[in-house]
């Protein structure tokens, strides 16, 4: 076996690698995946602004109109039906002709609760790439506020 | 005045290089036809722009990287897609045209069309009804 000497070795490089090997394995046994390898569909993650609470939704694939999406209070729902045999643009899909079958497919729905500032009376989403965007506005006395030091 | 040295700033820490590199896997369906294999891939937040589709020594490197992520300004509440990247390789076996792959990209979902060579083809062959 060829070593290239000019390559430093670097011990803490190998725990990196140890450490990149079982986040991949937990990767595929996270509890975003079943036990059939499917995963959760749709991801979702929260983040907010000062102003705001940003909902990004993992949807990839799906017609907008087919998605209901609803915000009660702080509890935001989204549900809708997904073929994922759709992607493929074959006319007739035969199961038996699937070498390999991971995507999510069928009826889905989910129910996160968002902090409690949102206001429901300001919301917009938008579909793009795969991606629906909700942005909530904060209701107004939950916006963050500057406070202002005087001098004495 | 004292002499100031400048203190060489490190690259970046480890673990924060290691979120960057770490990929996700896309979940793909593969569905065979009589002209080729047909690979769906999901890969939301993925346009035509940053998507990366390659072939090398027989291997087809799917590659993608999210456009819009939030910015410095947003913070996490709650997070289950943790990287912006995603990555898979898939082995092509020496009965498909190399040369005639098609791709796009809609909605997040990748469709790959890659065709079996015309010699690979299945034949009809017909059976004659001896009378």
């Amino acid at each position: 076996m060829a070593i290239n000497w000019t390559w430093e070795w670097d011990p803490f490089r190998e725990f990196e690698r140890l450490q990149e090997e079982l986040d991949r394995l937990f990767e595929w046994v996270s509890p975003f995946r079943t036990l059939r390898g499917e995963e959760v569909y749709p991801k979702i993650n929260v983040g907010e602004t000062e102003n705001e609470v940003l909902v990004y939704i993992f949807a990839p694939g799906m017609d907008p109109s087919k998605v209901d999406l609803s915000l009660e209070g702080n509890i935001l729902s989204v549900s809708g039906e997904r073929q994922a045999e759709e992607a493929l643009g074959v006319e007739e899909v035969r199961p038996e002709k699937y070498v390999r079958r991971e995507r999510f497919s069928g009826r889905f729905s989910r129910v996160i609760s968002l902090p409690e500032s949102v206001d429901p009376a300001e919301v917009n989403a938008e579909y793009r790439n795969g991606i629906i965007m909700v942005r909530i506005g904060k209701k107004a006395e939950r916006r963050g506020r500057k406070i202002e030091v005087k001098a004495a | 005045m004292a002499e100031r040295k400048e203190i060489a700033r490190r690259e970046e820490s480890p673990p924060e290089a290691r979120r960057r590199r770490r990929a996700m896997v896309p979940a793909v369906d593969v569905y065979e036809t009589e002209e080729g294999v047909i690979l769906a891939a999901d890969m939301p937040g993925v346009g035509p722009d940053s998507l990366d589709l390659r072939i090398e020594d027989n291997v087809l490197y799917l590659r993608g990287q999210i456009k819009e992520v939030p910015g410095e300004e947003v913070r996490p509440d709650y997070v289950e897609v943790r990287s912006r990247e995603y990555f898979r390789a898939f082995t092509l076996g020496p009965e498909f045209d190399q040369e005639k792959i098609e791709a796009s990209i809609k909605h997040g979902v990748l469709r790959v069309f890659i065709p079996k060579l015309e010699t690979e083809k299945p034949k009809k062959i017909e059976i004659k009804v001896a009378s």
